[in-house]
């Protein structure tokens, strides 16, 4: 931590708070001319534009090691850009404190591609853990890790130890963790990455239930199987570069798939 | 913090680390355990010193041709003075029976003459005489034509204020080393504890968890740490101390008149709420390094 004090962006940072009328009419995340370095002579994303409005679906695709995760990384702060901007809901989420950031992440559900669970707690822990940050009563932590798991259609499994859980029930509890606060934005990286394609369409529809009801999420596979079977905005990153279309494979504007996952 | 979801989550932590932790919190408690007997040692002298310079007593030893007129009047005076509780004449063979008595010496002194042994004058001075004011009586004593010599226990008291200070530099000491062991020790223990659960406080961070909500379990599992440890220490201490202090009370009681005490209550409370913080600093430190998540 900085020292410095903790800033607490706006009030829709704040947990269980919803975003007011004129927030909701900004797109919810704006990446403007965004660069990342590792090594200074090789951006992993090079001048990256990109804005997302609330409630949409969006695709990240491109080949292993194109820079998905890093432009998801940059949105949940685990690493700050270069040069450019990342907006969340109007705020530069680059100028946060070190004390911000977990505000940040409260609006946010993370899912990634090795479930990040926890093998030794049951699955109602799992997935309570992100309430109890947000020191919510026992109380209603049960009835919305209940209700989360329902949808992740895992009810009454909340006893269970963790580790005797399949693959594509793990991922399912990652997600009942990443929706149970609520977010504005859920940020999937690779989490069909672990599962058989049967498994992953499963997964991918839950996602596409959980936007249904609001929530924007952004999916990021180099799964192109997946992403020819829907009509989601995609936008691809190659060499550092973002290409994008706004219904899916159909309306890719180079020569088919090749060219986008490589 | 929320400090019922941090208890929560420190009693499962200490649940699943309790091998660890009994392994620390023994090593701990041998620690607590030096610093303990130390503290102890310094509390029996320091009781010891007390009641020696309360119960002040001086000496006078009268010349062998010392007037009995002079004696008489000199214990007149003595009486007058209000410091002075009792005077005692000790003749020259009350002082050889005495010494035969209590030296248990064997029979070459036993064939001392009563004339080696000074006839004296045994002052007991009143509860609270400080020692400044036992000398003061002493050095004007001296100047009466029958005493010969006064003996006012300085030496005594300089050397027992020696031992004092030497104790409680010792204790001190040791109490710097307790501390250096428990925040090298719950620190280790914490680090190893907070590798162990590295995941946990990655979910937690990318949930959105502050540094607060991660760190405070282990805080309060290294509080509980030095606590427990200091806590197992007073306990054998007492346990030693119970077993110990019929036997050794009464030869202590025969040589310095004092009887053995145990730690105080302040003491203990000091000891056991050291503990916990020393413990809840020593982890706090240890865990910081980890949050950058």
């Amino acid at each position: 931590m900085q020292g410095t004090k903790v800033v607490r962006p706006f009030p829709f940072f704040r947990a269980g708070a919803r975003a007011s009328q004129p927030q909701l009419s900004k797109p919810i995340l704006v990446l403007e001319d965004v660069y990342k370095f590792f090594r200074p002579d090789q951006p992993t994303l090079r001048g990256v534009n990109l804005l997302v409005d609330r409630g949409e679906f969006v695709f990240i695709t491109g080949p292993s090691g194109a820079g998905k995760s890093t432009l998801l990384k940059l949105v949940y702060r685990e690493l700050t850009v270069d040069e450019g901007r990342v907006l969340f809901c109007g705020r530069d989420i680059g100028r946060l404190t070190d004390g911000s950031v977990p505000f940040l992440r409260r609006n946010l559900g993370i899912v990634f591609q090795d479930f990040r669970i926890i093998d030794h707690w049951t699955v109602f822990e799992n997935v309570a853990v992100a309430l109890e940050i947000l020191s919510i009563p026992q109380r209603l932590i049960r009835s919305r890790v209940a209700e989360a798991l329902e949808r992740v259609g895992l009810a009454g499994r909340g006893p269970e130890q963790t580790s005797n859980l399949s693959g594509g029930e793990k991922q399912r509890v990652a997600i009942a963790r990443a929706i149970v606060p609520e977010p504005a934005l859920i940020l999937a990286d690779e989490p069909t990455g672990n599962l058989d394609p049967h498994l992953a369409i499963d997964i991918l529809t839950l996602f596409e239930e959980i936007n249904a009801t609001g929530t924007t999420v952004l999916f990021a596979t180099h799964d192109h199987s997946l992403i020819s079977k829907r009509d989601h905005r995609l936008v691809a990153i190659d060499e550092g570069r973002v290409v994008e279309a706004q219904k899916g494979l159909k309306h890719w504007p180079g020569s088919g798939i090749h060219t986008l996952v490589g | 913090m929320d400090v019922k979801s941090a208890m929560t989550r420190a009693r499962r932590g200490l649940r699943e680390e309790r091998r660890l932790y009994v392994v620390a919190v023994t090593s701990l408690a041998v620690a607590f355990l030096c610093l303990g007997a130390t503290l102890l040692g310094v509390t029996n002298l320091d009781a010891a010193a007390t009641r020696w310079g309360h119960s002040g007593r001086i000496t006078l030893f009268l010349k062998d041709d010392a007037d009995p007129q002079d004696i008489a009047q000199l214990r007149v005076v003595l009486e007058g003075l209000g410091d002075v509780s009792e005077v005692t004449h000790v003749t020259p063979e009350q002082a050889r029976a005495s010494f035969l008595e209590e030296a248990d010496v064997g029979a070459d002194l036993g064939s001392l003459p009563s004339e080696v042994f000074p006839a004296s004058l045994e002052v007991t001075l009143v509860n609270g005489v400080t020692r400044e004011r036992s000398e003061s009586i002493a050095s004007r004593l001296g100047q009466f034509r029958a005493v010969s010599d006064v003996e006012s226990y300085r030496g005594w008291f300089e050397k027992l204020d020696h031992l004092l200070w030497g104790a409680r530099m010792l204790a001190a000491g040791l109490a710097l080393l307790v501390v250096f062991c428990v925040v090298a020790v719950i620190g280790n223990t914490i680090r190893l504890a907070v590798a162990r659960r590295r995941q946990e406080i990655e979910v937690m961070k990318l949930c959105g968890a502050t540094n607060g909500f991660v760190r405070g379990p282990f805080v309060l599992e290294g509080m509980f740490q030095g606590f427990a440890s200091a806590l197992l220490a007073v306990l054998a201490l007492l346990a030693g101390y119970l077993a110990l202090h019929e036997p050794v009370d009464s030869t202590l009681a025969a040589l310095t008149g004092s009887r053995i005490v145990f730690l105080s209550a302040w003491t203990m409370l000091a000891l056991l709420l050291g503990g916990a913080l020393i413990g809840a600093i020593g982890s706090a430190l240890s865990v910081r390094r980890y949050l950058s998540v």
